[in-house]
């Protein structure tokens, strides 16, 4: 009983928590609109400068924002579970990277210019490296640590930066488009992005969600897992599928945004305890959370400009990366 | 009443020590050990790397005839001064240090680490070089004589802060090796946010020179370049001294009198000044760090990471790889880097498959 109370304070909390975020990331921004008048402009209508600049263009980044937090989050603890490795993140494993060659191709070769054209190219390449990297990881002695999964990571990442430079130093057209979409942002996203989006989304989703029992077990070691009458290479295969999927929408709809998929798992385990019913969930509603915080606060620290959101998650994770390697559980 | 004499015996002269493998040269008192199969390599690779030069400066758009190549280098006039000596051989001369130089940083860090992982360009190194050097270059600053200052001070300020993050009480190459990839990783996003912000040529300038190219190198990048090696030249001989100690455990080296902290800190320091001033000529070119040193070590076969066999292998392979570069896609150049990447990567990947346990900061 008071496990459960605990969760539903949690949750409840987490929502308000998201709810905040979302208003703060209608509210804040080149020009500050107070938040009653977001209210008003959202549930009244209008045409008021300021009605115009939250439904226009406030809107679709802050949905895109829930999205694709959500998405990296989910991701990041699927991989996180799978793994059984702390640190795990499809930015770490070289997964986003895979996602980002595969839209490059896409541009410089396949004349694909949109969101729906993208994202099956970066499921492709995102699915590619995500089986390097494991594959790496797990041959040679001691399977797959936590050091050689983020080293077969690092590998991949290289490898793949060469590539994708190698291709935009012969297809120079490509890169005014790749740069701005490389960086890592809402901001500059078709508003269509959104409607596109969801599909993908919900199925990466679920796919984990239908894993989630199969990861507690995982949790517990392998063998256990196996007593425990799991399937373990299903568990593996179709949570594997859904970071994937995720990832690979992530991507191609906001750029590669490191370190969401790496605190967002770990907060949400410190909040709610290790029942991935309820992590899942959770780490779907904190991701968007800490994505909407970086992406508003981008907007406030060099005003007029903006910082993307990729770089302030990234200034923001490395020292949540900083003390989790400190701590000797993943060291050793 | 045995023992004492036993004792009292004068020990039996040692003949003299030669260590094996090694051959030992005498010039008046001082004494050089020359490990036999290392100098042989080292040759080996001194006439590969010649061999590997002439061809640089023979092939490209247009083929010279090696003894026209050879008269030009030689000072000699020649109808194909232009062509060699002022478009290939400065490029190439750039190549060369900057090869050296990355063999040598790898080299370093590699043996203070004691993991063949902890290379400049895994652990962040010259991610900041690079941060730093674009961010200058969308400020509108474009000149190679003061980029590579900036990309000193960036890869330095990148390695004191994975250094700083990383130390608890001790080095441990693990946690070295995890916060570093993770300051790589931010900084690469830093890099990114400065591609944005520049126009259009500054980003596409940046995105060539992140990937690590010679391309459009003269004199004027070579010349500096060669006068700062020139001046590191003595600590890297202090180096190549120093690195033996690095190898003992820290009570044989306390009883010796070695300072090993701060051999270490010396030897870490002029590995990332090196990697940072090669960083600055020619941009993160990848793997070469890597690369070199872990095939130097495997050729010689010694204990120690050999340097001059490190120095000659990146020397070798940043000149055949920008060989290649230039004329794989001719007419268009790639970056080097592309090149050292698509034969380091699945080097690295290897590496990490064969090693026997990489967390315990054993080497494969």
């Amino acid at each position: 009983m008071r496990v459960n109370a605990r969760r539903a304070v949690v949750m409840t909390a987490a929502v308000v928590a998201l709810l905040l975020a979302v208003l703060f990331s209608l509210a804040v921004g080149a020009r500050a609109i107070a938040p009653s008048a977001v209210l008003d402009a959202l549930l009244h209508g209008g045409h008021s400068d300021a009605a115009e600049v939250v439904r226009e263009m406030r809107v679709p980044r802050t949905v895109l924002g829930v999205m694709v937090g959500a998405a990296l989050a989910v991701a990041g603890t699927a991989l996180q579970g799978i793994t059984r490795n702390p640190i795990a993140d499809p930015g770490i494993l070289g997964i986003s990277q895979g996602a980002s060659v595969g839209v490059v191709i896409a541009i410089a070769y396949a004349g694909t210019h949109t969101l729906t054209g993208y994202v099956w190219y970066a499921f492709a390449g995102a699915a590619l490296a995500a089986v390097a990297v494991y594959a790496i990881a797990a041959s040679g002695r001691g399977g797959a640590t936590p050091v050689k999964l983020a080293l077969g990571g690092a590998a991949i990442n290289a490898l793949l930066v060469s590539v994708t430079t190698g291709i935009l130093t012969t297809r120079a057209a490509a890169l005014d488009e790749y740069r701005f979409w490389q960086v890592g942002a809402l901001s500059g996203r078709e508003a269509a992005i959104v409607g596109q989006t969801w599909p993908f989304l919900l199925g990466g989703l679920l796919l984990v969600l239908a894993v989630a029992r199969g990861l507690d077990a995982l949790a517990l070691g392998e063998d256990v897992a196996k007593g425990l009458g799991q399937n373990v290479a299903l568990v593996r295969v179709v949570g594997g599928l859904g970071a994937t999927v995720l990832t690979g929408v992530g991507v191609a709809a906001a750029g590669p945004i490191a370190f969401i998929g790496l605190a967002v798992p770990h907060i949400a385990r410190a909040l709610i305890g290790g029942d991935h019913r309820w992590v899942l969930p959770l780490a779907a509603l904190l991701g968007p959370v800490m994505l909407l915080v970086s992406d508003t606060a981008g907007r406030i620290v060099f005003p007029p400009s903006e910082v993307p959101a990729g770089v302030m998650t990234a200034l923001i994770g490395v020292p949540f990366l900083v003390t989790l390697v400190r701590r000797k559980a993943v060291a050793a | 009443m045995t023992r004492t004499s036993v004792d009292r015996r004068a020990p039996a002269a040692p003949r003299r020590v030669r260590p094996a493998g090694y051959a030992v040269l005498r010039f008046k008192r001082a004494t050089f050990l020359a490990h036999r199969r290392a100098t042989a390599v080292a040759t080996a690779l001194a006439l590969l790397l010649a061999a590997a030069c002439l061809a640089y400066l023979c092939v490209g758009e247009s083929y010279v005839q090696p003894v026209e190549a050879l008269k030009v280098v030689l000072g000699m006039p020649s109808p194909d001064e232009l062509v060699v000596g002022t478009l290939r051989e400065p490029r190439m001369t750039v190549g060369l240090l900057v090869g050296a130089a990355f063999g040598v940083a790898g080299a370093l860090i590699q043996t203070v680490a004691r993991n063949p992982l902890a290379s400049p360009d895994i652990i962040g190194i010259s991610q900041g070089a690079s941060a730093v050097t674009v961010a200058a270059m969308t400020f509108g600053l474009t000149s190679y004589t003061v980029l590579p200052y900036l990309s000193v001070a960036g890869g330095v300020a990148a390695a004191l802060l994975v250094y700083a993050f990383a130390w608890r009480g001790g080095l441990h190459a693990t946690r070295f090796v995890l916060i570093g990839i993770g300051f790589a990783i931010a900084l690469r996003s830093v890099t990114t946010l400065f591609m944005t912000k520049g126009d259009y040529l500054v980003a596409q300038q940046a995105q060539i020179w992140m990937t690590g190219s010679l391309n459009g190198r003269g004199w004027a990048e070579a010349e500096p370049l060669a006068l700062t090696l020139l001046v590191l030249l003595p600590f890297v001989a202090w180096a190549a001294r120093a690195q033996r100690t690095v190898s003992m455990d820290d009570d044989t080296a306390t009883a010796l009198g070695v300072r090993l902290g701060r051999v270490r800190t010396g030897l870490v320091l002029l590995g990332v000044v090196l990697a940072s001033v090669a960083t600055g000529a020619a941009g993160p070119v990848d793997f070469v760090a890597l690369l070199a040193p872990q095939i130097a070590r495997r050729l010689t076969r010694t204990a120690q990471i050999p340097l001059v066999c490190s120095a000659l292998l990146g020397a070798l392979v940043v000149v055949l790889a920008d060989l290649l570069a230039r004329r794989l896609f001719s007419p268009t150049e790639l970056p080097v880097g592309v090149l050292t990447a698509a034969v380091g990567a699945p080097y690295l990947i290897w590496l990490i498959v064969r090693s026997r346990s990489v967390r315990n900061g054993g080497t494969a």
